[in-house]
């Protein structure tokens, strides 16, 4: 139906936000976590909510990339191998090769980078599907991860550097400070400029968007780069959270996050979605994990919960926005 | 141009993974090189006097200091009052954690004022597992049972849970000692050494020939295991030939294909095999049975019974030596209440746990659950995991 260009009223624009795939969402957390306060009194304490935090940071990070990466109609299953292989270079070159620990950690974070930078080459430059290519380097950064610690875990880091795991800084765990400035960058930039706006239109239509001039192969490279980077960074984080290096780490982490980026909305065909609803899905996922657990849900009925409101917030959301289409 | 650089890099990668330089080995293929403690020879039919000479190997060594982390004092004074205990092994859904559980709840039974509940992840996930004792600690709870997916990982989150004031006892797979009050080890890596090789021994002679079929080199447990064997076989049975080590990863067909490759190479001349993992048992039975070599090669090796039911029912194999976990869940309940009823203190050498009588201290701030346990003919269908 056509509507005259006029300027929306304060109660038009905040029922537009209300019923867009954020708001709804966002409704649908508050619902739960109401629920949950209810349920137990342990629940809803600045204490449990900023250790919930800290525990979902690696996801929340590794979700900013993913949403870039989804939105472009693309997909990157290796993020959890890359957590574990960054893990494993840091304990493995800090012990074995004997670098300085903060040598070590760059190290770590730059292989993450290096491995989400193979990714995308092989995605642009020989056209492998990201599906195929990072189904594969999920199973071959996983073997070099296992390959170079022999089993072996690294342990034994000086207490600095568990500052950013375990640590806190005005109140606040250490690495949510991180993800809380990553948000707000990245959001900004898939909102407000042209990278932003040159993913959107990979995701509607890459034909469309190489035809209109975009380099569309230097965009792909540069997320899929940047999921490995953000990737080795959250692997970073969680061996400085558990104080130990494991070449299983990280294992499943993609589904987590892959869950989180589409209950935010994100399209799984590309071309919609947002780093906040992302980050909605991120923490309705924990606090319900949480949540359930403390009102005496034990883990196998926690998942199949968590399952089952996964579906129950996609099927709301895609009636509210079917009928808003509407009108 | 950056394909190529890419394919480089990859390629450099690979190479550097295959060109590390496996460690020299001093011992026997596959055994580690840390310090062995064999245990005094003996057949495994004089298992009170083999604790009673661990004992005195641990006084000859003199008893090592308690090294476990102590809860903070909350005030009140939980002796003989119910407790709520909570259990977090490493994951929930397998045949081992729930024989543990099970023995957990004929603990609790018996004693009458415990309650626990098992809760883990469904996958055994070191982060999925600090999450549950999270929550449970949040909750609050008397004490904590625990089997680590990782010994430092769960440490913090532990010792979180002690600063709580609440008591935790692991079992099965430890962590840092001072991330909990004790450890119900189910076996130590000499014990178990002593059950293969006697076993060996005791079907096949002391100058039996054999091979082993580990996982691989260098992991750690069976590395462990293949070292202790050594040194006891050293002193103990210096007239039995070792023939030659095979990895198989934890690989079904892989471990099939290598008992093969012992079988026809070594033929005759080898009267056993040593299976180092759950999957190479099995599959090594499973090997010599279709070679029809049943009376001729011993398979002895860890193994769950209920791999290994079809190969101990028909006689094939004699003896799967691993320990019994039902105990092992027992003992871990018997602890938690000794300990929060002042009983188990700190330097004490042991602990009654119900039927199981008196456990030893050993390591400082471990329990142990006895010598491992011999799954035969007789009772191994009372298991089921």
């Amino acid at each position: 139906m056509p509507s005259a260009p006029r300027n929306p009223t304060v109660v038009e624009k905040l029922r537009r936000h209300l019923i867009s795939q954020e708001g709804v969402l966002f409704m649908i957390m508050l619902v739960s976590v109401l629920f949950l306060a209810t349920r137990t009194d342990k629940f809803l304490t600045v204490d449990n909510l900023l250790q919930q935090g800290r525990f979902m940071t690696e996801v929340g990070l590794i979700a900013i990339p993913m949403t870039y990466i989804i939105i472009t109609g693309g997909i990157d299953l290796s993020v959890g191998s890359i957590l574990g292989l960054t893990a494993i270079v840091l304990g493995w070159s800090w012990q074995e090769l004997g670098f300085p620990l903060e040598l070590a950690i760059v190290t770590g974070i730059a292989s993450g980078t290096l491995a989400g930078f193979v990714n995308g080459l092989f995605i642009v430059r020989v056209g492998v599907p990201p599906l195929i290519m990072t189904l594969a380097t999920l199973a071959l950064f996983r073997g070099l991860a296992e390959g170079i610690s022999k089993a072996r875990s690294a342990r034994g880091y000086p207490e600095w550097f568990f500052e950013l795991g375990q640590g806190e800084f005005l109140g606040i765990p250490t690495q949510l400070w991180l993800l809380i400035v990553a948000v707000l960058v990245f959001g900004i930039v898939l909102a407000r400029t042209q990278l932003g706006r040159a993913l959107y239109a990979i995701g509607n239509n890459e034909t469309g968007a190489r035809f209109s001039g975009l380099t569309v192969n230097r965009y792909l490279l540069l997320i899929y780069t940047f999921s490995g980077f953000m990737s080795g960074v959250a692997g970073y984080i969680f061996v400085s959270r558990v104080s130990t290096t494991r070449s299983d780490m990280g294992t499943g982490i993609e589904l987590d996050v892959i869950a989180a980026v589409v209950l935010g909305g994100t399209s799984i065909f590309g071309g919609t979605g947002s780093v906040a609803g992302t980050m909605i899905g991120v923490v309705l996922i924990q606090l319900l994990k949480n949540g359930l657990a403390l009102s005496g849900v034990t883990s196998d009925a926690t998942i199949v919960v968590i399952g089952s409101v996964l579906i129950f917030a996609i099927l709301v959301n895609n009636f509210i926005q079917t009928r808003r289409g509407g009108d | 141009m950056k394909k190529t650089l890419a394919i480089s890099m990859i390629l450099a990668l690979l190479l550097a993974l295959v060109s590390m330089p496996l460690s020299a080995q001093d011992r026997w293929d596959g055994a580690d090189d840390l310090a062995v403690n064999p245990l005094a020879c003996g057949m495994g039919d004089e298992m009170m006097d083999d604790s009673d000479e661990m004992m005195d190997d641990e006084e000859d060594m003199g008893m090592m200091e308690y090294d476990g982390g102590q809860p903070a004092m909350m005030g009140d004074d939980m002796a003989g009052m119910d407790i709520v205990l909570v259990d977090v092994p490493k994951l929930v859904g397998i045949g081992y954690f729930a024989a543990t559980t099970l023995g957990q709840q004929q603990a609790a039974e018996e004693l009458g004022n415990v309650s626990v509940t098992t809760d883990a992840p469904t996958e055994a996930n070191i982060d999925d597992q600090i999450q549950v004792i999270d929550a449970y600690i949040t909750q609050g709870v008397d004490g904590i049972l625990f089997a680590a997916n990782d010994p430092v990982a769960i440490a913090p989150v532990l010792r979180k849970a002690l600063e709580a004031g609440i008591h935790v006892v692991g079992y099965d797979a430890n962590s840092e000692p001072d991330a909990r009050e004790w450890f119900v080890n189910q076996a130590e890596f000499n014990g178990i050494a002593k059950a293969l090789v006697d076993s060996l021994a005791d079907q096949m002679g002391a100058d039996a020939a054999f091979g082993i079929v580990t996982s691989t080199f260098t992991t750690p447990n069976q590395a462990r295991w293949i070292a202790e064997m050594w040194a006891y076989a050293s002193e103990c049975y210096p007239d039995l030939t070792w023939l030659e080590t095979l990895e198989a990863q934890e690989d079904a067909v892989l471990s099939f294909q290598q008992a093969q490759t012992l079988i026809n190479k070594y033929g005759e001349d080898m009267d056993g095999i040593f299976a180092m993992t759950s999957v190479a048992t099995p599959n090594s039975a499973d090997a010599v049975q279709q070679a029809g070599l049943c009376e001729d090669v011993a398979v002895v090796g860890l193994a769950t019974p209920n791999g290994m039911k079809p190969y101990v029912n028909d006689g094939c194999v004699r003896d799967v030596i691993l320990w019994n976990p039902v105990d092992l869940g027992y003992a871990a309940v018997y602890v938690t209440r000794a300990v929060v009823d002042g009983e188990f203190m700190p330097g004490d050498s042991s602990v009654m746990a119900g039927r199981l009588g008196e456990l030893m201290v050993v390591n400082g701030s471990e329990v142990l659950l006895g010598p491992p346990f011999v799954f035969t003919a007789d009772n191994i269908n009372d298991f089921d995991f």
